[in-house]
């Protein structure tokens, strides 16, 4: 078939593309689907179950049959829509589902084996040995019942995404959704139009009804070069819009470049984020097909879809139509494509007293009742009143009926509500707020009738907004009424399809029905009707009337079932976001992050964080080389690491000791000014959660320390405390965590060292003794924070400048220390260190762990009260006999593995067998051992003893001794020298 | 003065600077930062003659500018200054008030545009969820960019400010960069 005269298609402009590697053209305006059917092309595609041959159905994004894949490599996108696909230069496109060709597809044996495939094929079949499924049965069914291929490949598009913000959100571009932008835009509200078409204008475009008497894209182009001229509207074009949210929010998705031949840098799709003060949803309605026997071969489509293809791009399927309906809609088929030089076989027409609308043969009171044809229509039976003819036609035109697209109406579980006279759902009462339907949507199917509604909508939005709008002049244009029989199916033996996409017959709802699955949640998981990517555009209606009529039931009575976002599918890659791999979520470096990368570093991602983890040197090949070393550093001479991570809270105020008396577990208010004391939080419940230190700097200036991984979540719960439980207080809170570059100064040598930077400031024991704290100047007035502090164990400092200053403060220091021994040390090393000390971090700190655990009940102030005090002192918390313990393996080449459960020697391991487990563990260079740290039943009583850590689900089991959780310096004196 | 030499928060000896079309990305190294909150029954001071702001709002006198953080709390900025005690500074001219240093917890990203508010509009809408119609000249407002939280600073029509962790910088560079070559590719 070569194409028709007219059409919105520009053929001076010609471009070629290919499909299953055959070569055709088209012209610009062309949809792939058009421009096989210009070509000729009816075969698109294979049906997901069984195989069967299938052209295209619709002319938009409903379209359930012709699913391609196109372009190649990683670009390769499968299940792609034809009928969406704005055609470019050089578009490669493939059918899928079949194998070796579309032509003759092997699987198509499935056909021949349907008595076995109908519902609940799969639950029924494939129970059975349990094993195979995984191995055996899903994949063969995957390859066989298939979609597309993915290209296992990274996607290598860009994507982008954006927020805007209006008054009035239009859905749809069509009569009504341009008749509500136009109303809203002259009022002077903010308008956002969106379209998921190319092309404004909806089912204008497909129309040859004229408006004031003239072609409807003229009155188009005067609204376009109108909104183009008013600063008040953005018309979006291919921009769907998918989802309603809570708030006025809603999800649409802009086709930025995938019209284009060359995407490669360029932004393929744009996911924006629309936040609307009201909305209204002209989003059209989808014509449905009524299922016969057969009713699935190329060549068979909706005859609105026809009618689109004739008007809009001048193509058609065959020089020889019928027409099947049950509505006058089908007769316009008729009409126009009579009007094209198409031949009208016959026009059948359910109802009896139809009448013809044009010169051509009607048979009212028909149905179709099968047809022939394998790859492609060749002629079909008809059945009407008592005599049966087969009529010879390359197409069929079918209309079933119009069903207004009320998904977005329902995306807050609005209902639909069952309209009688139009045979379809309309929007309910229970929609999203703000959201107002419109046009045929709204089950306004004139053209006059769409055209008011719209406008109607946006004055109604307006008012609700205090906004002036006054009606526009809205063209002439057609008012017919709409009158349709409820005809869904033709009753007979053979398979009707009804969902085309997930190969759903009408049988398979009887078979549903009959085994009971008649809930309409039931029907559509068992027969997995609506289930496809289409989700049912085309059928899910059809299906309810056919389970409505076995059940004796209204078709209301069935309902329907939840409309989910997104509206067509959506590409995971946009709702990403864009940024991929490194980028995927922020990076947050330390001030001494570039020169710890100049030396080598090897880094830890901690949480956001980037940390060093160990620095190693030439020679060193395994990273416990460079850990044990910068560990030995520490304990013999002098490290730096960078602390900065840990949150820094900023307290002042009147009452910054109360508040963190109140916060802390143990007693803060006492601290006395230039001194540091730690400290513990508890959570409501009562459990251990943060620990860390508070600063004294002033009688009202605090400077609280967190963990690296609580540092938001303390800052959070403080600001909660102040601003909702004690508001009365006099505090105010900010984080310094990044202002500050912090650096921990540990070792014997750390006093020496320092006393090379500080300006004239007395670092003695006895001037600045352990757990004090000052603010001085170092290397020559620079202002700086000193907290003689100690998470290794070991004589140590932690010095703070302003976070620009810090990668030449760490610089200096190891300069200045060189013969001292100075060696920066990692995250690994830290590690190692605190675990000797018996420091509680993380591991042990994990939220299931209450300060006795720990070992610091004593912490827990019984003179004052504070977060979660009283709750921690409950029953089953205070009764918790697990304590931190020190575990060191009796064979000293053994192994400590953290994670490990604990047990008594020759004890049974099972659950109540349990007694704790380990929690962190190390090779210790001090001891010359692994090392371990863990919670064990009774342990502080336990000391001594011999247990058996193990690890039952990998057989692997060692036996420990219990010992203090210190190995080294137990008493404490070194922190204190 | 400490013979100490600063680094930006990108890493490097001085501030970066881009340009992407009409757009001009300038990381702002010099602007110091302290944050001001009131104490109780503390006269809300006018610190270097400032009036300081209500929620959403962002006020300019010579060098220095004030927004609004939350109830009884503000950004006081001071150009130029990052390198001096600032902080110490305010605190004299700010009886009664909590007085934090904050210049080193964040980069300031100042963009300007070349050709009218458009291109700001433009990127602005590809970056935060600020409904715009309501964001002109002295509107500031703290927002997700990216996952990161900042503080959006409308400094004039055709200027905007944009302050993050400092940390996170070179992340939210990157989301400035890309954001704004995209607008000058399109």
């Amino acid at each position: 078939m070569t194409r028709l005269a007219g059409g919105l298609i520009d053929r001076s402009q010609t471009l070629n593309f290919t499909f299953d590697g055959q070569r055709y053209h088209g012209h610009a305006g062309d949809t792939l689907a058009s421009a096989l059917l210009a070509n000729g092309v009816r075969l698109m595609g294979r049906s997901f179950k069984y195989h069967r041959p299938r052209g295209v159905l619709s002319a938009g994004s409903e379209e359930p049959n012709a699913l391609v894949e196109l372009r190649t490599g990683a670009r390769r996108e499968p299940n792609t829509r034809a009928t969406t696909v704005e055609l470019f230069d050089g578009l490669e496109a493939r059918s899928q589902n079949r194998w070796p060709s579309l032509g003759f597809d092997a699987l198509a044996v499935n056909d021949l084996l349907s008595p076995f495939f109908t519902a609940g094929f799969y639950y029924k079949t494939f129970m059975w040995p349990k094993a195979f499924w995984e191995k055996l049965y899903e994949p063969v069914i995957r390859r066989a019942a298939g979609l597309g291929r993915l290209s296992m490949q990274a996607d290598p598009d860009v994507y982008d995404k954006g927020f805007l913000h209006c008054d009035l959100l239009v859905i749809g571009g069509g009569a009504a959704g341009l008749a509500a932008a136009l109303t809203a835009a002259r009022s002077g509200a903010r308008v956002i139009l969106a379209d998921e078409d190319f092309r404004l204008g909806g089912r204008l475009l497909s129309e040859t009804r004229t408006l004031d008497g003239a072609q409807a894209s003229d009155w188009i182009s005067a609204l376009e070069a109108e909104f183009e001229s008013l600063p008040n509207i953005r018309v979006m074009r291919r921009t769907t819009v998918f989802g309603v949210y809570d708030h006025g929010i809603y999800g649409a998705v802009e086709s930025v470049s995938d019209h284009l031949p060359e995407v490669s840098g360029r932004v393929r799709q744009t996911l924006w984020r629309i936040t609307a003060k009201r909305a209204v949803l002209a989003a059209g309605a989808t014509e449905r097909p009524i299922a016969f026997a057969d009713n699935d071969r190329p060549g068979i489509m909706l005859a609105g879809a026809m009618r689109a293809y004739a008007n809009r791009w001048a193509a058609c399927p065959s020089e020889t139509v019928a027409v099947f309906t049950n509505n006058d809609d089908g007769h316009h088929t008729a009409r126009d494509l009579a009007a094209k030089g198409v031949q009208i076989a016959a026009v059948i027409d359910a109802r009896p007293e139809a009448k013809a609308r044009g010169d051509y043969r009607l048979i009212a009171g028909g149905m179709v009742t099968g047809s022939r044809g394998r790859l492609g229509l060749k002629s079909i039976e008809v059945q009407a009143n008592g005599r049966s003819e087969s009529i010879e036609c390359g197409a069929l035109g079918v209309s079933g009926g119009w069903n207004p697209n009320v998904h977005l109406f329902s995306h807050h579980r609005g209902r639909p509500v069952w309209n009688e006279p139009l045979q379809a759902f309309l929007p309910g009462e229970d929609g999203p707020v703000g959201l107002i339907p419109a046009g045929a949507a709204a089950g306004h199917f004139s053209t006059a009738d769409a055209l008011r509604s719209g406008a109607r909508a946006a004055q109604r939005a307006m008012d609700e907004l205090g906004i002036a709008a006054s009606l526009p002049d809205l063209p002439r244009a057609e008012e017919a009424d709409y009158t349709v029989a409820p005809v869904f199916h033709v009753p007979g033996k053979k398979r009707a399809w009804v969902d085309f996409q997930n190969d759903v017959t009408v049988k398979d709802i009887k078979l549903a029905h009959a085994e009971n699955m008649r809930p309409v949640e039931h029907l559509k998981r068992y027969t997995t009707l609506g289930m496809a990517t289409d989700q049912g555009k085309t059928s899910n209606v059809t299906g309810l009337a056919v389970m409505a009529e076995l059940t004796g039931r209204s078709i209301p009575k069935i309902g329907t079932t939840i409309f989910r976002p997104p509206y067509t599918p959506v590409t995971l890659s946009v709702l990403g976001g864009g940024d991929t791999g490194r980028h995927f979520r922020p990076r947050r470096l330390t001030p001494t992050h570039h020169w710890a990368e100049a030396q080598g570093a090897v880094f830890v991602e901690v949480g956001q964080w980037m940390r060093a983890q160990y620095f190693p040197r030439p020679g060193e090949t395994h990273w416990r080389h460079s850990v044990d070393r910068e560990a030995r550093a520490v304990r013999g001479a002098v490290g730096l690491c960078d602390v900065t991570t840990l949150g820094k809270i900023d307290v002042q105020g009147a009452d910054a000791g109360e508040f963190l008396n109140r916060l802390y577990c143990n007693m803060m208010a006492t601290l006395k000014v230039g001194r540091v004391r730690y400290g513990l939080m508890l959570r409501e419940d009562g459990f251990a959660y943060d620990d860390g230190t508070c600063a004294r700097l002033a009688e009202d200036h605090c400077v609280v320390t967190t963990t690296t991984a609580n540092a938001g979540l303390v800052y959070r719960n403080m600001e909660f405390a102040r601003q909702c439980l004690w508001p009365e207080l006099d505090v105010q809170l900010i984080s310094t965590t990044d202002a500050w570059a912090q650096i921990a100064v540990a070792g014997p040598k750390s006093r020496a060292l320092l006393a090379r930077i500080v300006d004239r400031f007395d670092l003695s024991n006895e001037a600045f003794p352990f757990m004090a704290c000052t603010e001085l100047t170092v290397c020559d007035g620079l202002r700086a924070r000193l907290f003689r502090i100690s998470f290794s164990g070991e004589l140590a400092y932690e010095i703070a400048v302003p976070a620009r200053y810090g990668h030449a403060l760490i610089e200096r220091l190891m300069e200045l220390g060189a013969d001292l021994g100075a060696t920066p040390y990692g995250t690994e090393a830290l590690g190692v260190l605190r675990i000797e000390k018996g420091h509680a971090a993380g591991p042990e700190l994990n939220g299931q762990a209450t300060a006795l655990m720990v070992g610091l009940g004593s912490m827990v102030s019984q003179k004052k009260d504070s977060v979660g005090a009283v709750m921690s002192r409950r029953e089953g918390l205070a009764g918790d006999r697990r304590r931190l313990v020190g575990l060191r393996p009796v064979d000293p080449a053994g192994n400590v593995v953290s994670g490990s459960h604990l047990f008594a020697e020759g004890a049974p391991r099972k659950f109540d067998t349990d007694q704790g487990w380990t929690t962190s563990a190390c090779y210790s260079p001090h001891v010359g051992s692994m090392i371990g740290l863990g919670f064990l039943e009774n342990g502080d009583e336990r000391l001594g003893e011999v247990i058996v850590a193990a690890n039952p689900l990998e057989g692997e089991s060692s036996r420990l001794r219990v010992v203090p959780a210190h190995f080294v310096d137990p008493e404490g004196a070194r922190l204190r020298e | 003065m400490s013979d100490l030499r600063p680094i930006t928060a990108l890493g490097a000896a001085l501030p970066r600077l881009a340009s992407f079309g009409a757009l001009e990305i300038r990381e702002n190294g010099g602007l110091a930062l302290a944050s001001m909150a009131l104490r109780r029954g503390t006269v809300e001071p006018t610190p270097f003659g400032l009036a300081l702001p209500g929620p959403g709002r962002w006020i300019a006198g010579q060098g220095v500018a004030a927004l609004w953080t939350g109830l009884d709390q503000w950004m006081i900025e001071a150009e130029g200054r990052a390198e001096l005690d600032f902080a110490a500074e305010l605190k004299q001219l700010a009886p009664g008030c909590s007085v934090t240093e904050q210049t080193d917890g964040w980069v300031a990203f100042e963009i300007v545009s070349r050709a009218g508010t458009g291109p700001i509009d433009a990127l602005l809408s590809k970056l935060v969820n600020v409904d715009l119609a309501d964001f002109g000249p002295g509107c500031a407002t703290r927002t997700g960019l990216e996952h990161m939280s900042c503080f959006v600073i409308r400094r004039s029509e055709a200027h905007i400010a944009v302050l993050g962790a400092r940390s996170s910088a070179g992340s939210l560079w990157h989301a400035l960069e890309t954001a704004a070559k995209r607008l000058e590719e399109r």
